[in-house]
């Protein structure tokens, strides 16, 4: 007991101590600066008989204009017939100071001091140039003064005082407090934190309130920080990807908010990159990803009708990198030097000397995140190969495993190419490599292809599970089988392998191989075959069926309409010509989010819907589902949609700002322009807090949410004959009335006894079923 | 599997003297002076040596992998094997797409399309 | 024993009679140990250059809490099979029936380090493919001394040069061929049932010990070549050019920040000298230049940074994955040695066994490609 706490505070003092490390040194001037700790070596608190003035500065600077300006002092340290004399230091947020003389020298363009000469005076002159931008300007002097030299005794250092002046202009246009976007992001990142924390302390209050006390917080916690069941760490993923799922939305909110008008100076291009590098990153990596692994967890070994995982501790392991990988990923965000490369990371910037510091910890933190997904991906292989229940064949799994089969087979064989670039980064930039030193015939492109070698593949593996949740709600919604059972499964398979060889379509104005560009271009056409033939048979499911509308189906329904839409648009892009003027542009933008929220978010709340009675044994509010589905619907496509428009207009992606003019001119847009992006902002921010129904739902549901039935929906995979929620231990409900681990009996048995000629040819390979003959080991 | 004899030896022993001997091979083919095979075939000795090293591999590859790997003559080798060989075709396009295309495309550019040419 | 006892701690040791631990943690630390190495390696060398002593701490306490994290695994594994508790769950679903999890586990593990392996040899092929062979350079004379020229030296360029040069290598490949039969002979006696209790811990912990003990020789050997180089007996250095220590490739100037690289093949004057060594073909632009004075002749000097950094990291992921196998090896010899290897749990050796052959074999590509070619 005692040596579990122990474990639990160390854990918590060293992830704190990873925290403070690096914020500690990253200011840009060190903690000890000048502005803060004042003249130190002149004593340390300062004098109010010293009063410093600055002289020649506006009410109000003009742009670019240069003021003559002098610094000088009154007071301090008295004594009978001694001029007061001494120093100064004098820093400027914006613009730039000159120096006139000898007396005064200039450390950089903000910061000046006195020299040895300047060493003995009262005051000095200056020049500053105004900057070129409206922004209010900051100038804190310090002074020191001292006896001057007339004492005979030492007086050059007793009595020795300081203090300093604080000054803040205006622009001729008045500007309000610049609020620092990172900050707003920190703040918001550790209220969501803390918030979470309280919600944590409350589950386990609401669990036993008589047993409220460390004793039984301690185990409790610790139960949840080693657990190897698949149901608790599909719950972990869960919340994890919940929390960057809402850290990812706040950090595109920031952006819209940057976008809303042309011009806008909100976020300096320099944060821009940061910010829209994390959310690519966030949202891929540290909320699609670790949500998929949370459907899967809970439901992989639910409909196999499996005890648990085959590796469970290996599970544990895949789950507890994602975290600490967030922290060194997020280690940027509260030093101020964040990854800036964008997610996809492309060399030979991500290499440079002007990439941020922190693009060393974004690679560190997603090598971690390439070794989880691997990890995961031999788990729920092995598992899924080998833990199906007795007379599940192949062609019996249900579709959401057969989709979390492909795509764990996608990921683990791509993303090794992108953990062997990234380690190939993180080399170069930690102990100077020379992967992508171009000056010594390094191939920024290498970088591209292995990226994109995973790249690829890895936006069919957040699509996929989404795919397979589609599946089963519209078969379970529409009250029948699914339509063609074996082109679904041949779809998926055919998704898969064909995800590996277009990735080319990434790279087409990257100056990469013509012949690849158009053998490339043709497969990527491919692709929209199994997907056609997917979107088909969900159709031809709700035709044949008598359809149930329940949250989880409306859903289902939005996420038809998007992901058609989305990948229509996705269709333009394999044409060489056409992807040439679109590259780059908001139409990709509006593309991808298409598919990977009107896909994959619009998917995994499908099957939050569907699969919350069964994992948490309470119901969701139905009315407040269908509220939540109308406001993102229609929000969401208010967002997305008009980005189409701008990116044919010619609004670049990646870029801090855009403007708008009249005239027909390179690189503008036109006015309207101003307008829609004004209105996706809008839609943006709706949309982000249309999804703070479900949450709420949520919190309704797990304080007084009627308890759910064992098969709310009428569904007949294997997780409905569990109970609400599952056991610990998972065990079923047979037909004989016993619980056990089940066996399947369906109306096709003897597809899975008798072998087609291709698995008969491949029953040669295999080992003997036991009945058929003694196996001995 | 442990106990098969081929020609009244040992599987495991028998594997280890043959890699042990085409080992000794690789590093003689190395050492050695092909100059003279070289020139009568009107190629380089880098090329030979190159041939002589990747035709070893291969055997040496099958022979650790079937036998020391047990992906021969057990009851589940055939599955196993397959398993094995599955990623096949994916390194296959790695190689091709990745390793083997156009290594001088970055350098290669034509002007108009370098950064800073923007002559429209 | 009692129901409570069921959940035995997460620190280990772990009563495997009632199936895999539910509780661990060895991942929670394990990640945090990850994630503070990482974190301190990148603040300590930036571009190469030493940052400072301040976080070389924190490097260790990550490998400590590593290697923390590996003991509490060992401790929750050790109790596997030592009295008689297995708990080897087989395969249920077509087409793997009956065959161990761990087995199938162990092979879709070696479906991923195929791939990492494919895409570090693709690195290698598009910069050797990609970049114009220093030789080539030297002979097309298209460079002028005291400017750098930016080509690819192969390490075999080096290693097989001389006999003395190949021979940590070629020992290697040896040591590894010999420890993969090592290994497979710990399986065999492991397995056999008509063999005393006594002898078969002792053929075991022999077996694993000498396997052990050659994959220390292997990196030992590796430092030896890459950093640390070796003394010649008196009786050799005349086939060594007079020299009485063979160089390292560190020495050598081999170097992942090697911009000004220089070689005594390509010097002309040093080809001129050792005529016996070393030629410059008579078809070749350089002879052609040199003969009508339009080269100057002079050592070329060479930017071969891509090519030491392809060499220094294939071969040091190939050489982690031996490091790994030591951990691993530690753990069992450690474990045979206390009798833990029965006839009913001797797959484990067969498991870690196939990962360990998969090493040799990937040593089986890097060898010629690396070293010789």
């Amino acid at each position: 007991m005692r040596s579990r706490t122990k474990g639990a505070i160390i854990a918590i003092v060293a992830v704190t101590a990873m925290l403070a490390i690096p914020s500690a040194q990253s200011l840009p001037g060190g903690i000890a600066g000048v502005q803060q700790a004042g003249c130190n070596c002149h004593g340390a608190v300062p004098s109010d008989t010293v009063v410093p003035s600055i002289e020649g500065l506006p009410e109000s600077y003009n742009y670019s204009e240069t003021y003559d300006i002098t610094v000088s002092f009154k007071g301090g340290p008295s004594q009978e017939g001694n001029v007061n004399q001494g120093g100064f230091h004098l820093w400027a947020s914006k613009g730039s100071l000159a120096v006139n003389d000898a007396t005064a020298q200039l450390y950089n363009e903000n910061e000046v001091g006195h020299t040895e000469a300047g060493n003995d005076q009262v005051s000095w002159t200056l020049t500053w140039t105004a900057p070129a931008t409206d922004t209010n300007v900051d100038f804190v002097l310090h002074v020191n003064s001292v006896n001057g030299n007339a004492d005979g005794a030492g007086g050059g250092t007793s009595g020795d005082m300081w203090n300093k002046l604080a000054i803040t202009l205006g622009g001729p246009v008045e500007v309000l407090d610049e609020a620092d976007p990172f900050v707003v992001l920190g703040v918001l990142i550790i209220v969501t934190a803390t918030l979470l924390a309280f919600t944590l302390v409350f589950v386990f209050y609401r669990k036993d309130p008589e047993a409220f006390d460390w004793d039984n917080f301690a185990p409790w916690l610790a139960d949840w920080l080693t657990t190897t069941d698949h149901k608790k760490i599909g719950t972990l993923y869960f919340i994890a990807g919940l929390f960057f799922l809402g850290v990812g939305g706040i950090m595109a909110m920031i952006i819209r908010i940057q976008l809303a008008v042309p011009g806008n100076d909100f976020l300096t291009q320099e944060q821009y990159n940061q910010f829209f590098t994390l959310h690519g990153t966030t949202m891929i990596f540290l909320a699609a990803m670790p949500m998929i692994n949370g459907f899967a967890n809970w439901m992989i070994p639910l409909q196999l009708g499996a005890a648990d995982l085959a590796l469970p501790r290996i599970n544990a392991m895949s789950f507890w990198l994602q975290p600490f990988a967030a922290l060194l990923i997020f280690t940027g965000v509260f030093s101020g030097h964040g990854a800036d490369t964008g997610w996809t990371g492309y060399a030979p910037y991500s290499v440079s000397d002007g990439a941020h510091y922190g693009t060393t910890m974004w690679a560190a933190g997603q090598i971690m995140l390439v070794a989880s997904s691997t990890l995961t991906g031999i788990n729920f292989l092995t598992t899924m190969a080998v833990m199906r229940a007795p007379g599940m064949g192949w062609m019996q799994m249900p579709l959401f495993s057969w989709s979390i089969l492909v795509a764990n087979v996608m990921l683990f064989l791509s993303i090794p190419a992108f953990g062997v670039g990234l380690i190939q980064v993180y080399l170069d930039r930690v102990i100077g490599t020379a992967f992508y030193d171009i000056a010594a015939g390094g191939d920024p492109l290498l970088w591209s292809h292995l990226f994109w070698y995973f790249g690829h593949p890895e936006v069919y593996v957040v699509i996929l599970p989404s795919f397979g949740i589609i599946s089963e709600v519209l078969a379970t919604s529409s009250r029948r089988s699914v339509f063609g059972y074996r082109s679904m499964v041949y779809a998926l398979a055919g998704i898969g392998v064909v995800a590996f060889i277009v990735y080319g379509h990434h790279m087409f104005t990257s100056g990469m191989s013509p012949t690849l560009r158009f053998v490339t271009m043709l497969t990527t056409m491919l692709v929209a075959v199994p997907t056609g033939i997917k979107i088909f048979n969900w159709l031809m499911t709700m035709h044949g069926g008598s359809l149930v509308y329940r949250t989880h189906t409306l859903w289902a329904l939005g996420f038809l309409i998007t992901f058609t839409l989305g990948g229509i648009s996705g269709m333009f892009f394999p044409s060489i010509a056409m992807d040439t003027h679109l590259h780059e542009s908001y139409f990709v933008v509006a593309h991808f989010h298409y598919v990977l929220v009107g896909g994959t978010v619009f998917g995994f709340f499908a099957g939050i819907y569907y699969w919350w009675p069964k994992a948490t044994g309470k119901m969701l509010s139905e009315k407040l589902g269908v509220l939540h589905f109308l406001t993102a619907f229609v929000s969401y496509n208010a967002l997305f949609w008009p980005m189409h428009r701008l990116g044919v207009w010619g609004m670049t992606r990646r870029h801090h700002t855009y403007f708008v003019t009249t005239e027909e001119a390179l690189g503008s847009l036109p006015m309207e322009a101003a307008g829609w992006n004004m209105f996706i902002t809008v839609s943006g921010f709706i949309f982000f807090f249309s999804n703070f129904i479900m949450v709420f739902n949520m919190i309704v549901s797990s304080v007084r949410g009627e308890d759910a039935p064992d098969d709310p929906w009428g569904g007949w995979s294997f997780e409905w004959m569990t109970s609400s929620p599952p056991p610990d231990h998972t065990l079923y409900k047979l037909d004989d009335g016993s619980w056990g681990l089940p066996t399947l009996k369906d109306a096709n048995e003897h597809i899975a006894n008798e072998p087609g000629w291709l698995s008969s040819w491949f029953q040669r390979l295999m080992v003997e079923d036991e009945d058929k003959g003694e196996v001995t080991h | 599997m442990a106990e098969k004899t081929v020609f009244g030896m040992d599987l495991y022993w028998l594997n280890f003297y043959g890699l042990m001997i085409l080992t000794l091979i690789e590093v003689l083919a190395v050492g050695a002076n092909l100059d003279p095979v070289a020139e009568s075939l009107g190629t380089e000795e880098k090329v030979i040596t190159l041939w002589i090293l990747t035709i070893i591999a291969i055997p040496k590859f099958i022979m650790i992998a079937a036998i020391f790997m047990h992906l021969y003559g057990d009851e589940d080798s055939g599955i196993l094997t397959m398993t094995a060989l599955f990623p096949a075709f994916f390194i296959l396009i790695m190689v091709l797409f990745v390793g083997l295309t156009h290594p001088e495309a970055a350098s290669s550019l034509p002007d108009w399309c370098r950064p800073g040419t923007y002559g429209l | 024993m009692s129901d409570a006892d069921h959940h035995p701690s997460a620190w280990g040791p772990h009563d495997w009679s009632h199936g895999a631990p539910h509780n661990s943690w060895s991942p929670f630390i394990l990640s945090m140990g990850v994630a503070i190495f990482l974190f301190s390696l990148a603040a300590t060398f930036e571009w190469g250059e030493f940052q400072g002593w301040g976080n070389i701490p924190l490097i260790f306490v990550g490998l400590g809490v590593v290697s923390f994290s590996l003991l509490v695994w060992w401790r929750q594994d050790m109790s596997f099979g030592m009295h008689g508790e297995i708990f080897e769950p087989k395969s249920t679903g077509t087409p793997f029936q009956n065959i161990d999890i761990r087995k199938v586990a162990m092979w879709m593990f070696l479906m991923s380090e195929m791939m990492v392996f494919t895409a570090l040899f693709s690195t290698y092929m598009r910069y050797r493919l990609g970049i114009p062979n220093c030789k080539t350079v030297f002979q097309s004379g298209e460079w002028v001394e005291g400017t750098a020229v930016t080509c690819f030296e192969p390490a075999g360029h080096l290693i097989a040069s001389s006999w003395f040069h190949i021979a940590p290598g070629a020992i290697n490949t040896f040591a590894l061929i010999v420890s993969s039969f090592t290994i497979v002979q710990a399986l065999r006696y492991a397995k056999k049932k008509d063999i005393g209790e006594d002898v078969r811990r002792r053929k075991v912990t022999r077996y694993l010990g000498t396997t052990w003990f050659l994959a220390i020789v292997f990196l030992t050997l590796k430092m030896v070549e890459w950093f640390l180089g070796f003394p010649l007996p008196e009786f050799l250095h005349e086939y060594n050019h007079g020299d009485s220590t063979i160089k390292s490739l560190y020495a050598e100037g081999f170097l992942i920040n090697a911009d000004n690289y220089q070689h005594h093949a390509f010097d002309t004057e040093y080809i001129e000298k050792h005529p016996e060594d070393y030629s410059i073909p008579e078809d070749s632009a350089l002879y052609a230049m040199m003969q009508d004075g339009s080269h100057q002749g002079g050592k070329m000097f060479a930017n071969i940074q891509v090519s030491a950094t392809t060499f220094y990291v294939t071969t040091g992921t190939h050489g982690a994955h031996v490091l790994g196998g030591i951990v691993g090896l530690t753990y069992m010899t450690l474990k045979a040695a206390r009798g833990g290897y029965t006839p009913d749990n001797a797959v484990s050796i067969e498991y870690f066994g196939l990962y360990w052959h998969f090493v040799d074999l990937v040593w089986v590509l890097v060898f010629p490609f690396f070293y010789l070619y």
